[in-house]
C-alpha cells in the first residue's frame, strides 16, 4: 500500500475516534448544557497547542458483553498543550463514551499523562465528567482509581494539580479532586458526592436532589471542597487560565514575573480602615490598595469568608495574601477559616510564593459548637502551616490582634520575617473589656459604683495596652508604619528576602493536625 | 431543608450579641447587600446584609435586643 493510502487510513481512524460517543450521545451532552470533552480542551488551551496521545487505546474488558464493543479512546482524552505559553498536561473524561466511566485502560491513560506531568514537572489539569467506575470491569476499575490517587499524592507539592468538575464526579472518583490543589466547579453542571441521592434515600430514607446534595454552590459555600465557582464553563476556563499565570510550573521554580504596576488610585489605603475598631470594612480593599494594578485573585470566596485568601502581585512577583475579613463574622478564626487559611499557606510554601498576612481579628470564635467541632485541632493547622512555612513571610497588623489570634496570624513568634503594625494596631493578650474584668475583678467588685469602676479600668487598659507600642518595645513587631507606607515596605521586604535561608532539621515529614 | 449557608431569605445571628441598629422596616424593598441590622458582638458592629433582593417580610428585633446565636433577625420574601 502506498504511503499516501496509509496516511488516508490514519486520517479515517482519527476521524472515527473524534466522533466520541457518536451523534446521539453528543446531542445528549449538549442538551445537558455541557461542552464535549474536546471542546473543553480546545477552549481552555492556547490555540492549536493541544496534542493528543493514546487516541487509539481500546478497552480490554471481556465480560458482560463488553467483548467487541468499541469505546473511542476508552472515554478519556489525554495530551499536552499550553496556557499563555505555560506547558500543561491535561486529561478530560468524555461523558459521551460510556458515560465517561472509568475502566482499566481509561485509568491507564490518565495515569500515563499524570506520570508525564510529574516527570516533566509541569502542571496537571484533570477535567472530570464521569458516571463513575465501569461496573463491567469490576475490581480493575477500583485499581484504576487507586493508581490515580497514589499519583495525586506523589505529585502533591511538586507540580500544581488542578481539577475541573464538569459533570458528575461521584463515589471514589471524588477523591482525586480532593487530593489536588484547586477544584473548579460550574453552576448546575458540577455534581460531587460520595453517595448519591438514591443510596441516601434507600439507606436513610432522606430525600435530596443531586444539586442540593453536591452541586457547585454546595461545594463553593458549604463544604469548602471547591476553590473556584463559575456560572458557565467558559467563565471557569478563564479562571483556570488566570490561576496558571499566578503559579509556577513546579516547586523548583518561581511564578512568572509580570511587569510591575502601581495600584489604582481609587483604592486609597488611608480611607479604607475606620478609626473606630468596632466599625467593619472590606479587607479586600486593603489588598487592592497594596497589590499591583489593584488585582486580587480570590480563592474560596464564598466559603469561610471570615478569612480572605488569594493571589496578587507585588512588584510583578506573585504573593499569597491571607487576611482576616472584619466584614464577615467580625473576622474571627473558627474551624473552617483556620482550615482554609492553613491549606493556602502550605500551598504557597510548597510553590515558593511569599506570604503577606493582614491582621485584624477579635480572636477565635467562642461557642459550644466550635469547641465540639474541634476548633482546637483545626485552629492548630494554621499555627502549624505558618510555623512550617519557609517562604518570605510579611505580616501587617492593621487593627486588632488579640490573644491566640495574634499568635496564629503569622506572628514574629511563628517566624514571620517582617512584622509591621499600623498606628491603629491593638496588640494585647485579650480585648480591653475582657482583660479589665479579670485583672481588676476585686477593685471593680469592691468599688462603691462597680460599673463606673469597670468603665474606668477598661479605659485605663485601652490606653496602656490597646496599641502597637507595647509589642514594639519588645521587638515583636519591627516597626510601626503609616498605612500609606505599607506597599513600599512590603516591596522592600520582598526585595531583601529573595535570598532567604531558613534551614530546618531533617524529617521525613511532620504530623500536622489534619 | 435548605442549608443555612445557602439560605438567601433569612438572616440570623452568627453569634449572641446586642442589636444596636435596625435599618429596615417590614414591607420595604431591599437590594442584595443592603445593611439590614447591626449586631454588636465579638468587639465589632457587625453589618448583617441582605443575602438577596426582595421585600422585607419580617423584622424580629429592635435596637437594644439581646439575641441568641441562630436567632432569626430579618426575613425577606
Amino acid at each position: 500500500m502506498p504511503l499516501k493510502n496509509k496516511i488516508e487510513e490514519l486520517k479515517k481512524r482519527k476521524e472515527e475516534v473524534l466522533q466520541g460517543g457518536g451523534e446521539q450521545a453528543v446531542a445528549k451532552q449538549v442538551a445537558m448544557g455541557k461542552l464535549t470533552a474536546r471542546e473543553r480542551i480546545i477552549a481552555l488551551l492556547d490555540e492549536d497547542s493541544f496534542n493528543e496521545y493514546d487516541m487509539f487505546v481500546e478497552h480490554d474488558a471481556r465480560d458482560f458483553g463488553m467483548d467487541g464493543k468499541v469505546l473511542h479512546g476508552d472515554g478519556v482524552i489525554i495530551g499536552t498543550g499550553t496556557i499563555f505559553g505555560a506547558p500543561v498536561a491535561i486529561y478530560a473524561q468524555d461523558f459521551t463514551v460510556a458515560g465517561g466511566s472509568l475502566g482499566s485502560m481509561h485509568a491507564r491513560k490518565i495515569t500515563k499523562i499524570m506520570d508525564y506531568a510529574l516527570r516533566m514537572r509541569i502542571p496537571l489539569i484533570g477535567i472530570n465528567d464521569s458516571g463513575g467506575a465501569r461496573i463491567q470491569e469490576g475490581v480493575n476499575s477500583l485499581a484504576g482509581y487507586g493508581e490515580i490517587f497514589w499519583r495525586n499524592t506523589l505529585s502533591s507539592g511538586i507540580i500544581p494539580q488542578i481539577s475541573v468538575i464538569l459533570g458528575p464526579c461521584a463515589g471514589g472518583a471524588v477523591y482525586s479532586p480532593a487530593l489536588t490543589d484547586f477544584v473548579f466547579v460550574v453552576d448546575k453542571i458540577s455534581k460531587m458526592f460520595i453517595t448519591g441521592p438514591e443510596v441516601i434515600k434507600s439507606v436513610l430514607g432522606e430525600e435530596i436532589s443531586q444539586e442540593d446534595l453536591g452541586g457547585a454552590k454546595v461545594h463553593a459555600q458549604i463544604t469548602g471542597n471547591a476553590h473556584f465557582y463559575a456560572e458557565s464553563e467558559y467563565e471557569c476556563f478563564e479562571q483556570i487560565k488566570k490561576l496558571i499565570t499566578y503559579i509556577p510550573w513546579n516547586n523548583t521554580r518561581k511564578a512568572r514575573r509580570f511587569e510591575p504596576k502601581e495600584p489604582k488610585v481609587n483604592f486609597n489605603i488611608e480611607d479604607i480602615v475606620p478609626g473606630d475598631p468596632k466599625e467593619s470594612y472590606d479587607v479586600r480593599d486593603v489588598i487592592r490598595a497594596i497589590a499591583d494594578d489593584s488585582d486580587f485573585f480570590e480563592i474560596q470566596e464564598k466559603w469561610a469568608a471570615n478569612i480572605v485568601i488569594g493571589f496578587g502581585r507585588l512588584n510583578g512577583e506573585t504573593v499569597g495574601f491571607v487576611a482576616n475579613q472584619p466584614l464577615v463574622m467580625a473576622g474571627v478564626l473558627d474551624v473552617d477559616s483556620s482550615d482554609k487559611a492553613a491549606r493556602f499557606v502550605r500551598y504557597c510554601n510548597a510553590f515558593n510564593i511569599p506570604l503577606v498576612t493582614l491582621v485584624d481579628l477579635p480572636g477565635y470564635l467562642p461557642g459550644i459548637d466550635q469547641e465540639h467541632a474541634g476548633v482546637i485541632r483545626h485552629g492548630a493547622k494554621l499555627l502549624y502551616a505558618y510555623s512550617e512555612a519557609t517562604v518570605p513571610k510579611m505580616t501587617v497588623i492593621l487593627r486588632k490582634a488579640y490573644g491566640g489570634g495574634y499568635i496564629a496570624m503569622s506572628s514574629r513568634h511563628l517566624r514571620a520575617d517582617f512584622v509591621f503594625a499600623w498606628p491603629s494596631a491593638e496588640i494585647a493578650v485579650m480585648g480591653p473589656e475582657g482583660a479589665a474584668n479579670i485583672i481588676f475583678r476585686k477593685e471593680i467588685a469592691e468599688a462603691p459604683d462597680p460599673e463606673a469602676m469597670r468603665r474606668q479600668k477598661v479605659e485605663e487598659y485601652k490606653e496602656k495596652f490597646a496599641n502597637p507600642y507595647v509589642a514594639a518595645a519588645k521587638g515583636y513587631i519591627d516597626t510601626v508604619i503609616e498605612p500609606s507606607e505599607t506597599r513600599k515596605l512590603l516591596l522592600h521586604a520582598l526585595e531583601v528576602s529573595s535570598t532567604k535561608v531558613a534551614d530546618r532539621p531533617f524529617k521525613k515529614h511532620g504530623i500536622p493536625p489534619f | 431543608m435548605i442549608h443555612p449557608k445557602l439560605d438567601d431569605k433569612n438572616v440570623t445571628a452568627f453569634i449572641p450579641g446586642t442589636i444596636i441598629d435596625v435599618k429596615v422596616k417590614k414591607g420595604q424593598e431591599v437590594k442584595q447587600g443592603d445593611v439590614l441590622v447591626i449586631l454588636d458582638a465579638m468587639k465589632m458592629h457587625n453589618r448583617l446584609i441582605a443575602p438577596s433582593a426582595g421585600k422585607v417580610k419580617e423584622v424580629n428585633v429592635k435596637p437594644g435586643d439581646r439575641v441568641s446565636k441562630g436567632a432569626l433577625l430579618v426575613s425577606i420574601e
